[in-house]
């Protein structure tokens, strides 16, 4: 009883000092995002809405200024009408990503676990498979590409064009095009490896005695103990992939919007594609998302669960009881 | 216990260390193709250059492209030093900047608690989805509306807010302990003492890593060149070097080109390997519990 009372006395003053503290708080945290938030508003926010009213209207660009005029959803339409070759090479990428994804995570992570056993000269390796980040994004990467160094010429790719000739066209060009294009993936890696690593790293290492303990192979232990503890890190790796193919200088689709957007059919329809775009890309995040997140959550979802149950039994009983105290009343207001 | 390079894996590799290496050492000889190319690209004479099927390694260096890339860069009006001038000011700036604002606000929206940070942070992440191509006009709109056209506003503002660093330093803000922070407001820091003196010594690999990537994303930028500024004395040298390389014809611009792109890609060199303690760090620090 008496621990009781200290419980409910405790909350009073500390929720005054809280107040104060989270105020205090919360200006220091404001001050610290203000500079932040000012530049995404006037630099990220407010051209990004722009071009969403773009999206909507035709703007032509006379020596006067900018002309926009409101014409609803007519880019949308004409670009699902007529946007042939942009539709195409949307369904290209879309495929192409969905396969190189997949690359990219299980390539990284092969490393990422190479790289952390024991080796001579572990340092120098990491440094080498980190190095090309550095020019992942420049314009060196697209004279790389230029000159064909992307691909593996000795890997003759007539081959595997027959050997995937019966599936549809889009299926099997992505497929050639992973396989053309497989050093490229592998440059793009680097970041990718880096994740990996730092969270290989920070699983608790008696996790794995335990393991062995018990009698579990090294392969067992990848599968049951690395693999599990890692899976943020999977769908991380798997969203940063996306998005850095999909912003990427080399991406055909960035040039064709570039092209559009100072062709004959002007911004608007250019900032049309580009919302389509952007929202193919959150998409295909949300279903990579989805796909990985899933199984992850078993646990928590899990615990959610019993908290929950608890907590329904707990208001339960604390019903039950007061009803006990009120019938426990009247009974007695009752029987007097 | 101090962090000692590689006792924290897991000992299961004990079969020797020859089947390792006999995998990575060839992936890691694909993951240098890219620097070997450029350092040999811009060695190669003009029929190497052109040569079919094209080559990988350069087999009769000459420094012929460089001569010619001196030679353009002294036929035209303003110096090439201008040009570098304005490159590392603007650089430097943003490096600086981008690097204060994401670990500063990375702290706030790590450490700190106030109303709506989840929905900074929420902000950021889309901010990362969108294609930067698309906000271009706009963005030229804004920076008109500013009337920041024409000074080196124009090269820095549009580059400081980068979700990916911002991303990055806070994930790593979050490995920071709590007691460690409590334990100094309890000896009566401030917010802005328990950053500088705590958050940011703690997050240097972070750092590191983010500012190798600001750096690449400002020094090789040309389009605000491009854009923003049409006062010659104030581009970039990225932007010089391109149009250096386009001006001439082709066939010449080829091996300009070629010179440029190794120019311009060494200073990215020089700070990586300046930064690779840290970046590495990147790697071993994140192990620390």
């Amino acid at each position: 009883m008496a621990k009781k009372s200290k419980k409910e006395k405790a909350p009073k003053p500390q929720k005054v000092r809280r107040g104060k503290l989270a105020m205090r708080d919360a200006i220091a945290g404001y001050c610290f995002v203000a500079p932040w938030v000012i530049g995404v508003i006037l630099l990220v926010a407010r051209p990004m809405i722009e071009s969403a009213r773009y999206s909507m209207s035709t703007v032509r660009n006379t020596p006067n200024g900018l002309f926009v005029t409101f014409t609803g959803v007519e880019n949308y339409r004409q670009l699902w009408l007529n946007g042939v070759t942009f539709m195409t090479e949307l369904v290209a990428y879309i495929s192409r990503t969905i396969l190189a994804v997949p690359v990219i995570v299980v390539f990284a992570l092969i490393i990422a676990i190479l790289l952390n056993g024991k080796i001579k000269c572990k340092g120098l390796f990491r440094l080498i498979f980190f190095l090309p980040v550095i020019i992942a994004s420049g314009p060196v990467m697209g004279m790389l590409v230029d000159q064909g160094a992307g691909s593996i010429s000795t890997l003759d790719t007539s081959v595997i064009e027959n050997i995937v000739g019966f599936l549809p066209d889009a299926v099997s060009d992505a497929i050639v095009n992973v396989f053309e294009n497989i050093v490229l993936y592998l440059w793009y890696s680097g970041v990718q490896i880096l994740i990996f690593l730092s969270a290989i790293q920070k699983i608790n290492p008696s996790m794995y005695e335990a393991a062995k303990m018990d009698g579990a192979s090294g392969w067992e232990c990848f599968w049951k103990i690395t693999l599990p503890t890692i899976k943020p890190m999977i769908l991380l790796n798997a969203v940063y992939t996306i998005i850095f193919l999909s912003g990427n200088e080399q991406n055909t689709i960035i040039v064709t919007i570039r092209d559009t957007m100072f062709g004959s059919q002007g911004y608007g329809y250019a900032s049309a594609m580009a919302w389509v775009y952007a929202l193919v890309v959150t998409l295909m995040t949300g279903l990579i998302a989805l796909l990985l997140m899933n199984k992850k959550d078993q646990y928590a979802k899990k615990v959610k669960l019993v908290k929950k149950e608890a907590k329904r039994q707990e208001r339960m009983l604390k019903k039950a009881q007061q009803r006990g105290k009120k019938n426990a009343k009247k009974i007695a207001a009752y029987k007097r | 216990m101090a962090y000692k390079g590689n006792n924290i894996n897991p000992q299961t590799f004990e079969k020797g260390q020859a089947k390792l290496i006999a995998i990575l050492l060839p992936l890691a000889m694909f993951m240098l193709l890219p620097i070997v190319f450029i350092i040999c690209h811009a060695f190669k004479p003009m029929q190497e250059l052109f040569a079919f099927p094209p080559k990988f390694f350069v087999s009769s260096p000459t420094l012929d492209n460089f001569k010619k890339l001196m030679k353009a860069s002294q036929s035209s009006g303003i110096p090439i030093s201008r040009y570098a001038f304005n490159s590392i000011i603007v650089t430097v700036i943003v490096v600086l900047a981008s690097i204060f604002l994401s670990t500063a606000t990375g702290f706030a929206l790590s450490k700190l608690k106030f109303k709506g940070k989840f929905m900074l942070m929420e902000i950021n992440n889309l901010a990362l989805m969108f294609v930067a191509v698309a906000v271009m006009i706009p963005r030229y709109l804004t920076i008109d509306f500013l009337h920041m056209t024409d000074t080196y506003w124009a090269h820095i503002l549009p580059l400081l807010a980068m979700p990916v660093s911002l991303f990055l330093v806070k994930q790593f803000i979050d490995q920071v302990p709590d007691a460690l922070i409590e334990a100094a407001y309890m000896d009566g820091a401030n917010d802005w003492k328990v950053y500088y003196k705590i958050i940011l010594p703690m997050i240097k690999p972070a750092i590191a890593t983010s500012a190798i990537m600001a750096f690449q994303q400002v020094w090789v930028n040309t389009e605000s060149s491009n854009l923003y500024v049409s006062d010659e004395n104030l581009k970039t040298l990225a932007f010089y070097m391109n149009t250096l390389a386009n001006a001439n014809n082709s066939v010449a611009g080829q091996g300009i080109a070629a010179a440029a792109q190794l120019i311009i890609f060494l200073p990215n060199l020089i700070l990586f390997i300046i930064l690779q303690k840290n970046v590495m760090n990147t790697m071993a620090s994140s192990g620390i519990k």
